[in-house]
């Protein structure tokens, strides 16, 4: 065998990377091969080595360096959203008249300013709690601890008025993976909220075809109904017809092809 | 939390959640550092710069990309012009002091204490390259496919440089044991 190749088994024999055969092939090697056998031992000790090394700690000046840091950077940020929020008016007075118009117009444009920067930052404010509010139930949806922490989650996207790409994604995964059938349905209701967004259409039609919980599967069937979505037809045959799939729901899935036809 | 969530609060403003990934990760970053320049002063410098690029650099996170590659991809590119602004080269001459940080332990035998320094020699030896695959994957038990991310190469790859890196650190480690 090519020493390379000889090295690289050796390390995937260590590793215990080796199928069965390749194993019993090693060590009948080991066996024969003393070459083979002196590259193992130093092997074993290298990457011996490697393991029982320690990881190192990083000294305190390190954390307090960062705070310092970050402190800066909050403040630098906040400067920034201050800037260019002057507004500079400066009048020439040639004649009283003009003077007065000027000043009239000046109480005019800083009233307008003044309710434009105002509705900025309320809508500023309303997205930062929209964002936080998104960051909340992500988390909860989140909680492999708590399924009633899940539940509230989904709940909270059900009472939310969009979904980006991110909501979508998390609700899909929870409706497809969550170990409890009544957080997945949660999801699914949830989903069905917002099934007027393409994206998420294609993720429900897409769950259809990998659904196994009957729970599930009907109301999934249902809401294909309810969104008249004729894409989902040629599943719904499949699933009429799949010897798997439970009665019940095979008659939900006749029903629909029927409605949706 | 997600690391990738609480990145999207960042850049979205919230800086303050910075101070969660500062915990999470820099004792990674800081070990993946020093054991790369075999100098941990140096290494606290750049696990430094690391976190500044994160908060500084925030806005170019994109949505969906692992936070874990983005932030070791700093940290290769914060190394690597450490090097190119000192307009030096990374020397592979260890002085063992530079790395010892350990409060001595009398429990700790003279032997792993020796095998430790001989480890971190011969590792110096290596290409940069080939020093930052057996950190990921050995020291910082890192999979292929997340290395792959990081080094925008193919998993298959990895794996044979990994092969490659290990065989060529044992030449040294036993050249070295032998002086």
């Amino acid at each position: 065998m090519e020493p390379d190749k000889l090295e690289g088994l050796l390390i995937d024999y260590i590793d215990g990377k080796l199928s069965t055969a390749d194993r019993q092939q090693m060590e009948l090697e080991l066996a024969q091969n003393h070459e083979a056998n002196r590259l193992y031992v130093q092997l074993r000790e290298i990457l011996d080595a490697i393991s029982k090394s320690d990881e190192w700690e990083p000294g305190k000046k390190l954390r307090e360096n960062f705070e310092k840091t970050l402190r800066a950077e909050i403040a630098a940020a906040r400067n920034a959203g201050l800037g260019n929020k002057q507004v500079s008016f400066q009048p020439v007075f040639f004649r009283a008249a003009a003077a007065v118009a000027l000043v009239m117009v000046g109480i005019a444009i800083g009233f307008w300013i003044n309710k434009n920067q105002q509705r900025e930052e309320d809508l500023l404010a309303l997205k930062k709690e929209v964002e936080a509010t998104k960051l909340i139930m992500m988390s909860m949806l989140d909680n492999r601890q708590s399924a009633s922490q899940r539940m509230m989650g989904a709940t909270v996207a059900f009472k939310m008025e969009k979904a980006d790409d991110q909501i979508v994604q998390a609700l899909t995964k929870t409706m497809n993976e969550d170990p409890n059938t009544n957080v997945r349905l949660a999801a699914l209701e949830a989903l069905g909220k917002f099934h007027q967004q393409e994206h998420v259409r294609k993720a429900l039609i897409a769950s259809l075809a990998t659904q196994k919980d009957p729970v599930i599967q009907i109301a999934l069937i249902r809401l294909m109904v309810e969104m008249k979505e004729k894409q989902a037809v040629k599943e719904l045959l499949r699933i009429s017809t799949d010897d798997e799939v439970i009665p019940a729901v095979k008659d939900e899935a006749h029903a629909g092809i029927l409605k949706l036809s | 939390m997600t690391d990738e969530m609480i990145m999207e609060a960042v850049k979205n403003g919230d800086l303050q959640q910075a101070s969660l990934l500062f915990e999470r990760y820099h004792k990674r970053i800081f070990n993946f550092l020093a054991r790369l320049a075999s100098d941990r002063e140096l290494a606290e410098d750049l696990t430094q710069n690391v976190f500044l690029r994160m908060m500084k650099y925030r806005g170019s996170y994109k949505e969906g990309l692992k936070f874990q590659s983005w932030i070791y991809q700093m940290a290769r590119n914060a190394f690597s012009d450490h090097y190119r602004a000192q307009g030096t080269r990374y020397s592979n001459f260890v002085d063992v002091e530079k790395i010892s940080d350990r409060v001595q332990d009398p429990q700790e035998s003279e032997e792993q204490e020796q095998r430790e320094k001989l480890l971190q020699r011969s590792l110096a030896l290596l290409d940069t390259d080939q020093r930052e695959l057996l950190v990921l994957t050995r020291f910082q038990h890192m999979k292929y496919e997340e290395v792959a991310v990081i080094m925008e190469t193919t998993v298959a790859n990895i794996k044979v440089k990994v092969h490659r890196a290990i065989a060529k650190l044992r030449e040294h480690y036993f050249q070295l044991e032998k002086t």
